[in-house]
């Protein structure tokens, strides 16, 4: 069975004035994937995500959505399409409720006034439907932003860095959204982030870019699991630990950071093993943590 | 899609709070001169009809409600514009300084329908000024003057138009209002495709009026040529309906001018707003 | 024939010879004294440069001496004097002399003008002339000359209350040079007067209002009540 292809872009390049922001910029989105679009700040993913809504026009590439070309069946497209860009925002001088009737009217669908309430329910904002935005939270506008996102049932959802901002709290909300939506729903996203761990926890197909080009793509198990990783260990007795380790994982690089801390670089899959080695040695672990940036991958993915 | 947006741009011009300044200020105004004309109206008067009185009496009431209605647009007329671009001046740069136009520009409705929406919008909110100052200025200062004869002041002399005779010109002077009121509102349109922030379109629609305004009144032989194109040289022209004869072919004039800056400041805002990449 | 017409002349010369000037003025005086008040509908249309107005249709009360008032429903231009001045100057005697000047025909009717020329030198009235209607003794045109209102010029023509001496049609003939545009915030800013037309309006330096009277009631017994109404 072919899989059905929901994005499709190719040699994306869009130029301000003398200023590259996207060069070269391919990647595809299947149906049902929750796609990571991953890159540092400043890498080229907001302005390709734009171009994706068409608020941005592109110089050069081709851009499909479900098959059709985004310059020609814009509208029809469209209506498939929900999405937040970076932050959401809304007239603040209107209710939750109105905010949400304002985008129901133009996003092609006819969506009644039960189903605003049910999609407030639905994002927990049910009981503040009549209260003003200018009141809400970063939080809860991120929720009315899903919210606004979902309302015409669209196919194709398109999220620019959506827990930026948020607390913890916020995150884990958000994130167990996105997962509802994935598992329940069945609906494609489409999710950016330079947050590695935030698209590790969800996306199954990822593309990195960087300098306004496309790096990488493909399965997300598949290109971290063969990553080396960073881990941050906090020990009792730093020496033990550094004899223990440089004879079990002579190959790694391993590198003290304090009296207390060390770093040493391992796979993900030996992170286990790691810990075991410290244990047996009679070395007291008071953290451990895997340090993964998403810069220090792109490093290596340049690299190699 | 362009009725139900045109139907959003709506509510968000009565949510917010900005829109009944205008109304607001219009009550005032127009409350602080039917005050002071109730006061000293008649002085005020006689300061126009002083040089005739020597040879000539004026009798009849000539403080009255048509006279007050006409002073009051005459005053009016410098601030108004500011009032419509206040609303006008902010609707698309609103959305950009908002951030909403990142919302609405990805959804299925093209720009030029945002556009065309947000103009409809803009004229509805200039419609109900305009209307809401011929309803303050006439039925108010009928109702505390009474009706009576105009006697007005051209640059040519005094007319004195019958009563019996006024409230049509008064109703066509609000039509050629209204189209000199919505040229401001799609000029600040227009200037607001360009800005990302409120308060950038409000202050040059304004600057604009001025400066044009100033190079109207200037007796000064470089300017004679393009002063006919100026639209400021044509927001007057509601006045024109008050003199006798009625000068038509001026006020057509006056018309074509002003229906042809709309129109060219909409085909400029279209492009602008389809062309533009939204960066907010 | 020739001596009818011959001793016609003789007669009218004559007769007019045979009366002081003060004498035609005196029965003027007489004719004016009997009417105590009138009421009378006027339509007045004028023609002044710098003003346009439409003809309006008023109605005037008058009580001797000088009781006088408009009432109009809209606004109407008059002039500033005319109606009662001269007539009640001429009721006080001692204060000019009167002298006869030329004879002149006014519209078919022969006239005689009489010169007066105030006593004193403090008065409103500088000089006044009247052209009188020997026959009918009523005042076919009068030109009054004013400290403060400069020149007015009155043409009178009598219908059927000539033997009153109401007239049924007053012609006023006023002098335009002083009136200057004011320069206000009601004027027109966009507006420029270069039109020729305009131009030419604007060097007329006479203007006419024409009032023509109709359905006078005399002698009523009106009231002081009448004129007691605020008046503009």
């Amino acid at each position: 069975m072919q899989t059905e292809q929901v994005i499709q872009v190719k040699q994306l390049a869009k130029k301000f004035g003398n200023f590259e922001a996207v060069k070269d910029v391919s990647f595809t989105v299947n149906k049902g994937d929750v796609f990571g679009f991953l890159g540092p700040n400043g890498a080229g993913k907001s302005t390709t995500i734009r171009c994706l809504l068409s608020l941005i026009t592109p110089n050069a590439g081709s851009i499909e959505l479900f098959g059709k070309s985004l310059a020609q069946d814009r509208s029809a497209i469209l209506k498939n399409v929900g999405s937040i860009i970076e932050k959401p925002d809304f007239y603040k001088y209107l209710s939750a409720q109105k905010n949400l009737e304002i985008f129901a009217r133009i996003s092609g669908a006819d969506v009644s006034a039960k189903e605003i309430a049910e999609m407030l329910d639905f994002v927990g904002l049910g009981n503040r439907a009549k209260h003003k935005v200018k009141g809400f939270s970063h939080g809860m506008k991120q929720r009315l932003g899903i919210a606004q996102t979902l309302l015409h049932k669209p196919e194709l959802i398109i999220l620019d860095e959506p827990t930026t901002g948020l607390d913890p709290q916020g995150i884990i909300e958000i994130r167990n959204l996105i997962l509802r939506l994935k598992n329940e729903q069945n609906k494609t996203i489409l999710l950016s982030s330079h947050q590695l761990s935030e698209i590790e926890l969800i996306a199954n197909r990822m593309v990195i870019i960087n300098q306004g080009r496309s790096i990488v793509e493909g399965e997300v198990g598949n290109l971290l699991q063969s990553e080396e990783t960073v881990v941050s260990i906090e020990v009792d007795d730093i020496t033990k630990a550094m004899n223990s380790l440089s004879q079990h994982f002579a190959a790694a690089s391993i590198q003290q950071i304090t009296n207390k801390q060390l770093e040493i670089e391992v796979r993900k899959q030996d992170i286990p093993a790691l810990s075991k080695c410290l244990v047996e040695a009679g070395v007291g672990i008071e953290a451990l943590e895997p340090k993964r940036k998403l810069e220090d991958y792109f490093i290596k993915t340049i690299q190699s | 899609m362009l009725l139900k947006n045109t139907y959003n741009e709506f509510i968000k011009i009565v949510s917010k709070p900005r829109s009944y300044l205008g109304f607001g200020a219009l009550t005032l105004l127009i409350s602080i001169i039917i005050f002071a004309m109730k006061a000293d109206g008649e002085s005020i008067v006689s300061f126009v009809t002083a040089s005739f009185e020597q040879t000539l009496s004026f009798n009849g009431k000539l403080v009255n409600g048509n006279l007050i209605a006409f002073i009051i647009l005459q005053m009016l007329v410098v601030h108004i514009p500011l009032l419509v671009a206040l609303v006008t001046g902010d609707l698309i740069s609103g959305e950009a300084a908002m951030g909403t136009i990142r919302m609405l520009a990805s959804k299925p409705i093209s720009r030029t329908q945002i556009v065309l929406s947000k103009f409809i919008a803009g004229a509805i909110y200039t419609l109900l000024i305009t209307i809401w100052l011929g309803v303050l200025s006439l039925l108010v200062s009928h109702w505390v003057f009474g009706s009576g004869d105009l006697i007005v002041l051209n640059s040519d002399g005094l007319v004195i138009l019958p009563e019996a005779d006024i409230l049509w010109r008064f109703g066509l002077g609000f039509c050629v209002a209204y189209l000199a009121l919505m040229t401001v509102a799609t000029l600040s349109i227009c200037l607001s495709a360009f800005a990302e922030n409120s308060i950038g379109p409000i202050v040059a629609t304004m600057a604009i009026i001025i400066v044009f305004t100033i190079i109207g009144t200037l007796d000064v032989t470089v300017f004679d040529t393009i002063k006919p194109y100026l639209f400021t040289t044509h927001m007057a022209s509601w006045r024109s309906f008050f003199e006798d004869p009625i000068p038509y072919d001026d006020i057509i004039q006056s018309i074509i001018v002003l229906i042809v800056h709309i129109v060219v400041l909409i085909a400029i805002t279209l492009y602008k707003f389809n062309k533009k990449d939204i960066t907010s | 024939m020739k001596n009818t017409l011959l001793l016609s002349f003789l007669f009218l010369a004559f007769g007019s010879f045979s009366q002081t000037a003060q004498s035609v003025l005196d029965k003027i005086n007489k004719k004016y004294a009997e009417i105590k008040d009138y009421t009378v509908d006027a339509k007045v249309t004028a023609d002044i440069p710098m003003i346009k107005i439409l003809p309006s249709n008023v109605k005037i009360y008058f009580k001797q001496k000088d009781k006088f008032k408009i009432e109009s429903k809209g606004i109407v231009i008059l002039p500033k004097q005319g109606f009662t001045e001269l007539n009640n100057f001429l009721a006080n005697k001692s204060k000019y002399t009167a002298v006869f000047g030329d004879s002149l025909v006014i519209r078919t009717v022969q006239t005689r003008l009489i010169n007066i020329i105030p006593n004193e030198s403090n008065g409103e009235i500088i000089l006044a002339k009247i052209w009188v209607d020997q026959e009918n003794m009523v005042i076919m045109r009068s030109q009054i000359t004013t400290q403060t209102n400069g020149t007015v010029k009155i043409d009178y023509t009598y219908g059927d209350q000539l033997k009153k001496g109401l007239p049924s049609v007053m012609k006023f003939e006023i002098d335009v040079k002083k009136f200057k545009m004011p320069k206000s915030v009601a004027s027109d800013i966009n507006k420029s007067s270069k039109d020729p037309k305009k131009e030419k309006e604007k060097k007329r330096t006479k203007g006419t209002i024409t009032i023509t009277l109709s359905n006078y009631k005399v002698n009523t017994g009106l009231s002081d009540a009448v004129f007691k109404e605020k008046k503009k």
